[in-house]
């Protein structure tokens, strides 16, 4: 087509509480960080724009609680998302092994058409930090058993890697969208009346 | 007053129109189709949702956008941010995804994160079972309407009542269902939750803004009610039976519908089949939001009529009758490749009415505005609104000084009385009220409602005798200034 169509992704970033999804989103959109902690009440949400091939892609990101005590809102918040971002503590090791609790929870959830492919990003956060708990090749590995999802070391920091990661995020959403073929040709839009059996082909318009 | 009053002007025994309640709940969507379908005559039930009001307090709204604002960055740009708050009234549709599918002003794009935050609103009461409708918060309120698939959401300052902006976003809600139908809208995102509505609707924003400005303006929204263009009762006779002549041997045209300047001039329906007025207002919103169909010789679109049947689509001709006359024809059938068929009897309706002259007389009514109250020799009255309850349809005359430069305080005069005769906690059937600026005399009976703005000193004896005066006015020129007759094919 012709015109461009306009691109919004939904993108839900879940994680362990503190490991530090607020202050990446922060970075990312804000370019910000503060050391301080202040613990998210139900979910952020922030929009950013990003160009990807030359498309203006508007990134709608739901930051999410990590506390337990918000996870009922969880249904509603995955509802629809198009891509998933699990983030952990590279200096915490329960919060690598939560990933897999979060994911399944969010697959549940969320229920996506197509689970196994659905994009997850996962990005190992607080990189600038010592001593590391988790090294980049035990949480490849993790990534290598789930359908090769990304992984990023990011510093929200810093910033290092962080533009890089959010962009991989949205390159992944994007091309799971423009995998699924155009909704409006699937359904006839005819009402079939009994008897009277029309013949397929003719278009909407008129071309008397 | 006494309660039995004899006239009741613009009543008949068969209306042209489903009678409809103002305010009334727009859920039901019946399945006409189905039924043309079987020749049944079975009609489908609607579902009422009982739910909860869930109140609350919360920030004021424009503080919530400052801080955003402040907050920070050129990313939050909302436009020209405070042009954007200082608006009376935001509509919002999303997805129950809380993907962006429009909003009234500024970028839906740039406003993601406050989508975000009005599906979280809405999840987080359901998530208890509950359904969120209003919050009130100082002068502003938020109207949530939540349904399936979509989420619908007013901002308002305007002194509006949930009743009058819930009325609003179901017509939006049919607005969209017009364009996709509620079985196509389901199916979507039935299989794709992540769905981003925009892609469909593309083009299709206009006639949501059209529709939001138009329902503000206009009466019949509020009423529940079409206004007819003034014709002879002979002459709209002779133009339905010119439609029917060209038009009773084609199979499966459900409606013909004849209309110039938001007035009704006829509507011929196919036995068993009625339109319901919100069915008709879209198509007027159709009608008067696309310029182009003007200059085109005629037009063919699928549109589906909510209210008729929201499951599939008709398939409207659209044409203005000729270069002499703009008056606007619409043929409705079920058949989606006809569209000859009907532009060969659109053709023959033309020349019959040509031939029966028909055509000066609508020219003439389009051109002549309705009198003023006062012209019609009612010194008091200023505007008057009376509406016909078992016809759906109303009448009022030309604006007078001083509204005529203040259309939007005269709607809102009428809103706020139509909201205190239906109050669903005290619904009151007789309303006298005086301000500095008129008085205001609002009477609910079961045949009718009558709105009469009076000049602000007027006792209450002289406007009761007024208001009789009136009502007989109308009555005796009922035949012309309402459609009587329900033609059918």
């Amino acid at each position: 087509m012709a015109s461009r169509k306009k691109i919004l992704l939904k993108v839900v970033i879940l994680g362990e509480s503190s490991v530090g999804k607020t202050s990446l989103m922060n970075q990312y959109v804000n370019r910000k960080f503060s050391n301080q902690y202040k613990a998210t009440i139900g979910a952020d949400f922030l929009t950013k724009e990003v160009t990807i091939d030359d498309r203006t892609v508007t990134m709608q990101i739901w930051d999410t609680a990590g506390q337990e005590r918000f996870q009922s809102l969880g249904v509603a918040f995955y509802r629809g998302a198009d891509c998933c971002v699990l983030v952990f503590d590279v200096t915490a090791p329960s919060t690598f092994k939560s990933l897999d609790s979060w994911r399944d929870e969010f697959l549940i959830q969320a229920s996506p058409r197509d689970p196994e492919n659905f994009p997850f990003v996962l990005l190992g956060n607080k990189d600038d930090l010592e001593p590391r708990a988790i090294s980049a090749k035990r949480a490849q590995q993790w990534c290598q058993n789930k359908n090769n999802m990304p992984y990023f070391e990011t510093s929200a920091k810093s910033g290092s890697n962080v533009e890089q990661a959010f962009l991989a995020i949205a390159k992944n959403a994007l091309a799971q969208q423009n995998s699924t073929v155009d909704l409006y040709n699937e359904f006839p839009d005819q009402i079939k009346l009994t008897n009277t059996q029309k013949p397929s082909g003719s278009g909407d318009s008129c071309s008397c | 007053m006494a309660s039995n009053i004899e006239v009741e002007p613009g009543a008949t025994k068969e209306s042209v129109l489903i009678p409809s309640e103002c305010l009334e709940n727009f859920d039901h969507m019946s399945s006409s189709l189905e039924e043309i379908k079987s020749e049944n005559n079975s009609s489908v039930g609607s579902t009422y949702e009982e739910s909860n009001f869930v109140n609350s307090n919360t920030d004021n709204f424009e503080d919530a956008i400052d801080k955003e604002e402040n907050g920070s960055t050129p990313e939050y740009d909302l436009g020209n941010s405070t042009e954007w708050t200082s608006k009376n009234k935001h509509i919002f549709v999303l997805s129950s995804a809380g993907k962006p599918i429009y909003s009234r002003h500024g970028n839906e794009d740039k406003l993601a994160w406050l989508f975000g935050v009005m599906q979280a609103l809405v999840s987080n009461i359901q998530s208890s079972d509950d359904t969120l409708k209003s919050i009130h918060a100082g002068d502003t309120l938020f109207v949530f309407m939540n349904k399936k698939p979509l989420i619908l959401v007013a901002v308002s300052k305007t002194g509006e009542c949930v009743n009058q902006l819930t009325l609003q976003l179901n017509y939006v809600f049919n607005q969209i269902t017009s364009m996709l139908t509620l079985t196509r809208l389901n199916k979507i995102y039935e299989q794709r939750q992540n769905y981003d509505l925009r892609r469909l609707l593309a083009g299709g924003e206009r006639l949501i803004d059209h529709l939001l400005d138009f329902s503000e303006k206009e009466p019949a929204f509020f009423l529940g009610a079409v206004q007819c263009l003034p014709l002879a009762s002979s002459v709209r006779d002779s133009i339905s039976s010119a439609i029917i002549g060209a038009c009773h041997k084609i199979k499966n045209l459900v409606f013909a519908i004849l209309l110039a300047k938001n007035r009704l001039i006829t509507l011929v329906r196919m036995k068993k089949y009625y339109l319901h007025p919100s069915d008709l207002h879209l198509i007027f919103n159709l009608v008067q939001s696309s310029e182009s169909l003007k200059y085109s010789q005629h037009h063919w679109t699928p549109f589906c009529l909510p209210r008729f049947d929201a499951s599939g689509f008709l398939y409207a001709h659209v044409s203005y009758l000729a270069d002499d006359c703009q008056a606007c024809l619409l043929l409705l059938t079920v058949e989606r490749d006809v569209c000859d068929v009907l532009s060969e009897a659109k053709q023959k309706i033309v020349e019959k009415l040509r031939r029966n002259n028909c055509l000066e007389p609508i020219n003439e009514s389009i051109a002549t505005p309705e009198e003023t109250a006062v012209n019609a020799g009612f010194a008091e009255i200023r505007h008057y609104l009376y509406k016909c309850k078992s016809t759906a349809q109303f009448y009022q005359p030309s604006l007078a000084p001083p509204y005529s430069k203040e259309k939007m305080r005269l709607i809102e005069i009428y809103k706020r009385s139509n909201q205190q005769l239906h109050n669903t906690a005290r619904p009151l059937k007789l309303i006298f009220e005086r301000s500095a600026n008129e008085a205001i005399f609002s009477w609910d009976t079961t045949a009718f409602e009558l709105y009469v703005v009076f000049e602000p000193l007027i006792d209450i004896a002289c406007a009761i005798d007024f208001v009789t005066k009136l009502l007989n006015w109308v009555k005796k020129r009922e035949d012309k200034l309402f459609h009587l007759n329900a033609p059918t094919f």
